[in-house]
């Protein structure tokens, strides 16, 4: 490794009972770009958060360049050389992309206490234009542009400036394929200027790939530090889960077919601006895979289907001919929604775990309409046990939960209400390897059970290691259907979803 | 089926909204769920101090029951709204209001004066309900223009004498009477939002509305009902009001709305609502407000004073027990 430019020390962060980061020691070189890997928990957001001053630390410091660094936000830390690009969203809404790339740090541009825009705007217009985001207006507002634009923003927010340490906080899973490329390419360029890269994702290949170092943490340890050249995939996934993982993530069966009952029938099923006369049939014990680019629809098909839509025209019917024209409806005839939107749609944020799981059960847990604790107790329990909840108890706020830990009791309360047909937008979506696995083994039991999955993803790998089948959706239509199969590769689904 | 177990760590936290984790844990918990009781032995104890025990003799002690019944009935309905999420200050304008309509009516018979005052709170709820459901109208502005409108029309009514109530209803003004009242509703509504699944669902909306739709729950029902349900509480208090004074001028249950809302937040409700409510926040918060008007009178504090106190009092409490994590869902 280079010279040592920054050093952590014995750093320890706790949140109350919970002790994210436990007297971690680290140093990162000069010039070096440093993967920093661990599950979901694992303390990685929490270390590069006291890092950049959004989190005090409880003991320990971290040195830079030999001084010590006492930072209290991110704007000290910007002035100390470090930067950091965080896994929320990080512009704000309702200001130019000059006044976000520039917030905090207009004062260059001020004269005798008078700002001068036409110059922010200016040096906004030949930054965006030096790192190859053009395409961005450096006078519009930033609410016109997607997830993905934005993120480009805060790139250029981030470096801009020469900062010597840039923490990159799981920004790629944001970001297409074009996106991704003009991140590494960044990325290259500040280590090729000596400065130092912490990057962190989950796409563990992404991270071999691109980074020189890796770091891993678990459960707010430091595991250990590995050359990226030297490991694999499955050295990673050992080292963050303490243990051997089985190779087999997907299913592996490929030639049983699905029986012919159909559970629910979709009929030119429209939502104005997002999808167009869908179809299709659902069989009993299918996992349907939905797939495409991120606005193709698919995401608001999996409302749709659950008559969560508004302004829904079409017809979903179950097997039985009964229509679904309500969520009540829909819960009452055994559908169930797991949306992308975890802590808004799938979960009652504010609420406990005990509370979250019981909702959609209630009706079913009165015994002649009075509501006995200790049943709803035993309830969520029970279920939350089944899925393995990390938690103190079943009355902690959900809000509390990690990410896996809240898929988990999304999940949890439909296996309770013993729906029949499960529609999952984004199953795994900012989950580690460990609780992926556990939720692909949970689908194949589900299927096992004659339950039937319809399984909304952007991630190509899940969907041909899972689906008995895939319709590949664009511009709001399904472009194409792909059966099952040992052969299918990753090209076979792209080329139907551009 | 069982997934892999792993739970030696339980809890993980991420990112920012882990900062403030330490309010989770469990003893702190019953801790801050204890205060409010605390809180009025502690206000008791002060006053009796101060007051050389007068505030805890029988006489003192009726006088500020007598204070307790309206505000306590109404607060019930408040706090079904706050635990939705809402807020209502038009609760002062729905008593005057009402209790007009009982003294009106209060000439065909009780039984008539009651429906008639709980028709008149009803209505004004629903109005109410209806502006916040329908045009998505956040609740707080809804109910401050409910406010002016019924307190106008309370003036109107009202112009050119106070509307007497029929003189044998203050026959009724027994304390064993009221009391009975009093329990048995809140009996009621607590029994209701502790064993049927009313309160698990008031309880969601106010911690998620998304969340608690896709769960299957009618939102914009619920919430409707529960502001016409609030309005027909605060009417049937307005029963127990004209009891209380026999007629009933312009400024009738002016200020109630403050009073609720400081009553609820001395009893541990958090200000933004959702799934911390507790019952209990109802009977103790009203309790301690009511110590505090009348020891505050007892120390011959004037009116002026004691409205810069209670404020003080209102927003340190505020401060205190406010939730910072779920602000943005007062709705």
């Amino acid at each position: 490794m280079a010279n040592p430019i920054l050093e952590a020390v014995r750093v320890s962060k706790s949140f109350g009972i919970t002790r994210a980061v436990k007297d971690v020691s680290l140093s990162f070189g000069e010039g070096e770009i440093r993967g920093l890997i661990g599950e979901n928990g694992s303390g990685k957001s929490t270390f590069v958060s006291m890092l950049c001053g959004i989190h005090s630390i409880d003991s320990g410091k971290f040195i830079l360049n030999g001084e010590e660094m006492k930072v209290r936000n991110q704007v000290e830390a910007n002035r100390r050389g470090v930067s950091i690009i965080v896994q929320e969203m990080g512009t704000l809404s309702g200001l130019t992309v000059t006044e976000n790339i520039f917030l905090g740090n207009e004062d260059g541009f001020v004269r005798f206490g008078i700002k001068n825009t036409a110059a922010m705007n200016r040096e906004a217009s030949r930054l965006l234009e030096k790192y190859g985001f053009g395409h961005i207006n450096a006078t519009s507002m930033t609410d016109h542009y997607n997830f993905e634009d934005r993120k480009l923003i805060e790139i250029v927010k981030a470096t801009y400036f020469g900062p010597r340490i840039v923490v990159i906080d799981e920004t790629t899973t944001a970001l297409s394929q074009s996106g991704r490329e003009a991140l590494f390419k960044h990325m290259k360029r500040l280590r090729e200027e000596g400065n130092t890269v912490i990057f962190i994702s989950h796409d563990l290949l992404e991270v071999i790939e691109r980074t020189d170092s890796i770091t891993v943490l678990r459960d707010g340890v430091l595991i250990d530090t590995v050359k990226s050249s030297e490991v694999g995939e499955d050295d990673l996934k050992r080292l963050m889960v303490g243990r051997e993982l089985g190779s087999h993530y997907y299913r592996t069966d490929y030639d049983r077919p699905v029986p012919d009952d159909v559970v629910l029938s979709v009929k030119n099923l429209s939502v104005p601006g997002e999808i167009e006369d869908v179809s299709f049939e659902l069989r009993k014990g299918e996992i349907l895979g939905f797939g495409g680019l991120s606005n193709c629809g698919i995401h608001e098909l999996g409302k749709a289907v659950f008559a969560a839509s508004y302004g829904r025209t079409g017809k979903v019917t179950l097997g039985d001919g009964t229509e679904i024209n309500s969520i009540r409806a829909a819960i009452k005839n055994g559908l169930a929604y797991a949306s992308k939107d975890r802590d808004n749609e799938s979960l009652v944020y504010g609420a406990s775990i005990r509370d979250n799981i019981c909702l959609p059960s209630i009706g079913d847990l009165a015994v002649k309409g009075i509501l006995w604790n200790k049943k709803l107790n035993r309830f969520a329990d029970k279920n939350a046990r089944m899925m393995s909840v990390k938690m103190t108890g079943i009355n902690q706020p959900v809000s509390a939960l990690s990410g896996g830990n809240k898929q988990k009791v999304a999940l949890a309360r439909w296996l309770g209400k013993d729906s029949d047909i499960i529609v999952l937008d984004g199953p795994t979506r900012g989950i580690d390897v460990k609780v992926k696995a556990d939720i692909y083994a949970l689908m194949s039991e589900l299927k096992s059970r004659g339950k039937s999955i319809i399984m909304i993803s952007e991630e190509i790998q899940e969907l041909l290691g899972m689906s008995d089948r895939i319709l590949v959706m664009k511009n709001g239509r399904i472009n194409g259907e792909i059966t099952r199969s040992r052969n299918l590769c990753e090209e076979d689904l792209i080329a139907k979803m551009i | 089926m069982r997934v892999q177990d792993d739970n030696e760590n339980a809890g993980g936290t991420s990112g920012i909204s882990g900062i403030k984790s330490w309010l989770e844990h469990p003893a702190f918990q019953a801790f801050q769920a204890s205060l409010p009781f605390i809180g009025l032995i502690v206000i008791v104890a002060v006053f009796a101090h101060l007051t050389n025990m007068r505030i805890v003799r029988p006489a003192s002690i009726n006088l500020m029951l007598r204070q307790v019944y309206v505000l306590m009935i109404a607060s019930t309905g408040v706090f079904l709204i706050m635990t939705v999420g809402g807020l209502d200050l038009s609760q002062g304008s729905i008593l005057g209001l009402s209790s007009i309509a009982v003294s009106y009516f209060s000439f065909y018979g009780i039984p008539v004066a009651v429906a008639a005052g709980m028709a008149a709170g009803g209505l004004i709820g629903a109005f109410n309900g209806f502006f916040h459901v329908k045009f998505k109208i956040p609740s707080f502005i809804v109910t401050i223009c409910a406010m002016f409108l019924f307190r106008g029309l309370c003036a109107y009514l009202t112009t050119n004498a106070p509307v007497a109530a029929v003189m044998r209803i203050t026959d009724l003004n027994v304390t064993w009477f009221k009391v009975t009242l009093t329990v048995s509703l809140l009996l009621t509504v607590f029994l209701i939002f502790r064993f049927t699944k009313l309160g698990i669902v008031l309880k969601a909306i106010g911690a998620g509305e998304k969340a608690a739709r896709f769960s299957g729950i009618r939102t914009d029902l619920v919430k409707f009902l529960v502001f016409t349900a609030a309005g027909l509480i605060t009417g049937f208090a307005a029963f127990l009001n004209v009891i209380n004074v026999g007629s009933i001028t312009a400024t009738a249950g002016n200020q109630l709305e403050t009073q609720i809302l400081i009553a609820l937040v001395l009893g541990g409700f958090p200000i933004s609502g959702g799934a911390k409510a507790r019952f209990s926040s109802i009977v103790v918060g009203t309790l301690i407000f009511c110590v505090l008007n009348n020891g505050l009178v007892m120390l011959r504090f004037n009116t002026a004073w004691q409205q810069m106190i209670r404020g003080l009092v209102f927003i340190a409490v505020v401060a205190l027990t406010i939730d910072r994590k779920s602000l943005q869902v007062i709705k």
